[in-house]
């Protein structure tokens, strides 16, 4: 293998068990998301368009539809003879093998594969959160500071700090403090799980992880902290373009609909920097007569005759005349049946929402607790005349009439 | 399934004079058709379907836009190390004919040598359908014809030059080819689709070289089908016969009947293309669409009724789109009424005083013309 500057490692491995129903069969980073892609399709996309075209995929839970997705790289033009992407699952070695026990072990396992590529750089990213970012330039300010880590943050609400990984920074951006969720937090600048390394620091720390007993061989946790210790230089990089962690039920749906919301950057069409994903081979959609169509996202093979409303709608969706759908996220192959109301749901693949049952239910404010978003499982179908509530997670068939 | 034994060949030029308005800069094949497909893609998508991957494509004229769309044959799963798709240009085969439908026809016959395959799929361009291939190469087989036309039943003639008039016995033997030019009058005709055994598409090309008139498949194919086995197989599902501007407009239309979208976008043979990886289409506040096929990538904050939307259109704010069929990246402007129009690629339409054209005859803009009174 030649020589490659930076190889990226993306964590793919994630059970995502918030997304609940929607990762009932699939990986986190293989959840459909805005009309036509998958998560995992955003930080492809970017590491091609910045320049990185080697790319180890570290898989663990549910990874069939996942390797399936990735396939050759085609789609993300990773089909490389010299690189691309690589999909690397827990394997067996002479001494047994293991499960992937933490983030930083998932690269630990791998470094052999590393190793062929003998990078100057590792870049590591994860395969829940949405966003654009030309990773070459963090890898140019990496280079730059002679740092030894460098850590994509962005600026938080101090109120919401304490949900994530804080970093402690001075003036200059070196970082003299990571705290995980605090309670208290003393800075505003989130870590956004994107980590340059230099390799033979990444190496070095990783090894040494991995012989340290009781560690829980976290990036966060564990790598960090040690190289804090030790005195090695870290430095933030900071990011302030649109970015969202989609690990749960209302921020993948809030994701989605940031996409109709004109005040929210994240531009999906820029020439220079699309997002590709797999495509299957579907007509265009068809929008009948009886359609209301507003506000919204919809793509390839679908059929609607129904009223749209802030909604995005997936390939071959189907949506019968007098159904309404609402501020709702509806998955591939979803069929919406007559007289159906879908409001603040997520519909996902190929469910079926017979005829004038109802899904969900609007924003109320005297129970805001109790209120959220109503999630239909995959295949999962919902009986003429049922209703479903709001904040439920519908894992199995819903008969006629039902109330739930 | 038959791999290495049938080629498919396409000439992308044929009919190239039927339908000039939008094949002036590029061929009959490149034809932009159903919102996100090139004329070629339907033909291409035909032999995948039936397992053929051995792709010859003859290119005479005006071929950049098809190359582009073609690329490595990806889209088709035909970039191959054993066959996938062959682009055949003109001064490839070391042919004495001058660049045409001889030359073409050498290419042809090289191609499918050189493939050594032992039945040959011609397809010309200007028809839409989508074809059971492998039913009709089992018919060839089974019937051990020499040729094969793909006929389809029809009350007049289109007036692409190299249609035939079949006529059949009960067997499905040709017993009779005539000219379609003398008369309007319909029966069973070709489509551009016929299958050739090896021996038999080399010795005609062979005979055509030597005869010296402008029409020489048509004369060939009317004086000499006696001294072969040829038969008629009849396609009764949808087909579109570009032969005209009226045509490519009417045609195009048909696809708003929901029928005629299940056959010629048939599940079990899909239809594939080339992928842009456009977002999906943004349909703004306001925005009303009726009766449409809209593809990827388009931005609607206007009305569209009863109109075909290629890729990456922009219908602005208080704009109507009636009856319409707007090619990739066309833009119409704020308040812009425009209806019976059929719009080349990325043109720019604007104006106060809207822009018509009748159902008879579609009002055309030209490619990247930017039409602002």
């Amino acid at each position: 293998m030649s020589r490659k500057e930076c190889v990226a490692m993306l964590l793919a491995g994630g059970q995502g068990s918030r997304l609940g129903v929607l990762t009932g069969k699939l990986a986190k980073p293989a959840v459909p998301y805005g009309g036509k892609y998958r998560i995992i399709d955003f930080p492809l996309s970017n590491c091609i368009h910045s320049g990185i075209d080697t790319v180890g995929i570290l898989t663990q839970y549910k990874p069939l539809e996942l390797n399936d997705y990735i396939g050759s790289g085609k789609p993300w033009d990773l089909d490389r003879s010299n690189g691309g992407v690589h999909i690397l699952p827990p394997y067996q070695g002479k001494k047994g093998g293991d499960w992937y026990k933490g983030t930083a072990n998932a690269i630990y396992q791998n470094l052999g594969f590393i190793d062929r590529y003998s990078p100057e750089y590792v870049i590591i990213l994860s395969g829940d959160h949405i966003y654009k970012m030309d990773y070459s330039k963090m890898i140019t300010a990496h280079k730059k500071s002679g740092a030894d880590c460098t850590i994509a943050v962005m600026e938080v609400p101090l109120d919401e700090a304490s949900r994530f990984g804080i970093m402690n920074a001075t003036q200059d951006g070196t970082i003299y403090e990571f705290e995980e969720k605090p309670e208290k937090p003393k800075s505003n600048l989130a870590s956004m799980g994107i980590y340059v390394f230099s390799y033979d620091k990444l190496k070095k720390y990783l090894t040494e992880d991995n012989e340290k007993e009781g560690s829980s061989n976290d990036f966060g946790k564990d790598i960090i902290p040690a190289m804090l210790n030790s005195g090695e230089k870290l430095m933030v990089y900071r990011f302030s373009d649109y970015w969202k962690d989609v690990g749960t039920v209302d921020s993948l749906w809030e994701a989605n609909l940031d996409l109709l919301n004109p005040k929210i950057h994240l531009n999906l069409s820029d020439p220079n920097w699309k997002i590709y994903s797999r495509t299957s081979a579907l007509p265009p959609q068809y929008i009948s007569d009886t359609a209301q169509v507003e506000n919204s996202l919809i793509t390839a093979g679908c059929n609607i005759s129904g009223n749209i409303d802030y909604s995005i709608l997936f390939e071959n969706v189907k949506v019968e005349e007098g159904a309404t759908v609402e501020y709702s996220v509806v998955m591939p192959g979803a069929v919406i049946k007559k007289g159906a109301v879908v409001r603040y749901a997520i519909v996902a693949e190929n469910s079926l929402i017979d005829e004038n049952a109802t899904v969900g239910q609007e924003p109320d404010y005297k129970d805001a607790q109790k209120w959220g978003i109503t999630v239909i499982g995959d295949g999962v179908k919902v009986g003429k005349n049922a209703k479903i509530g709001a904040n439920k997670m519908i894992k199995k068939e819903v008969k006629e009439g039902e109330k739930i | 399934m038959m791999n290495g034994k049938v080629s498919g060949i396409i000439f992308t030029n044929s009919n190239d004079s039927a339908l000039k308005e939008f094949t002036s800069f590029r061929s009959m094949a490149s034809l932009p058709f159903g919102g996100r497909y090139r004329l070629i893609d339907f033909t291409i998508s035909n032999f995948v379907n039936a397992g053929i991957s051995n792709v010859g494509v003859i290119t005479n004229q005006n071929y950049s836009s098809l190359l582009d769309h073609l690329g490595s044959g990806i889209y088709w799963d035909l970039d191959r190390k054993n066959g996938g798709l062959s682009i055949l240009p003109p001064f490839i085969s070391g042919s004495k004919n001058n660049v045409g439908e001889l030359d073409a026809a050498d290419r042809a016959v090289e191609y499918i040598n050189r493939n050594n395959s032992e039945y040959v799929v011609v397809c010309e361009s200007g028809t839409v359908a989508n074809i059971d291939v492998k039913a009709v190469l089992n018919y060839h087989i089974e019937k051990n014809a020499d040729i094969t036309f793909l006929y389809r039943t029809s009350e007049k003639t289109d007036k692409f030059d190299r249609t035939l008039k079949l006529k059949l016995d009960d067997d499905g033997k040709v017993i009779k080819i005539s000219d379609t030019k003398q008369s309007d009058e319909g029966g069973k005709l070709t489509m551009g689709f016929s299958i050739f055994t090896r021996a038999a598409f080399s010795e005609l090309v062979n005979m055509a070289s030597k005869v010296n008139t402008k029409d020489t498949f048509v004369s060939v194919m009317t004086k000499k089908f006696s001294a072969y086995n040829i038969f008629g197989y009849e396609h009764t599902g949808f087909v579109g016969v570009m032969d005209s501007r009226k045509a490519y407009f009417e045609t195009s239309m048909e696809l708003l009947n929901g029928d005629i979208r299940e056959q010629l976008f048939n599940r079990k043979r899909p239809v594939y293309t080339k992928t842009k990886d456009d977002m999906p289409t943004r349909y703004g506040t306001h925005s009303s669409v009726k009766n449409s096929i809209i593809a990827d990538g388009c931005i609607i904050d206007g009305t569209v009724k009863n109109s075909i939307l290629f890729r990456g259109v922009r219908v602005r704010k208080g704009a109507v789109v009636e009856n319409s069929i707007l090619m990739q990246g066309v833009e119409i402007r704020e308040n812009t009424k425009i209806k019976y129009v059929a719009s080349d690629k990325n043109a720019v339409i604007g104006g106060k005083d809207p822009i018509k054209g009748t159902n008879r005859k579609a009002f055309i803009v030209k490619k990247n013309q930017t039409l602002i009174d």
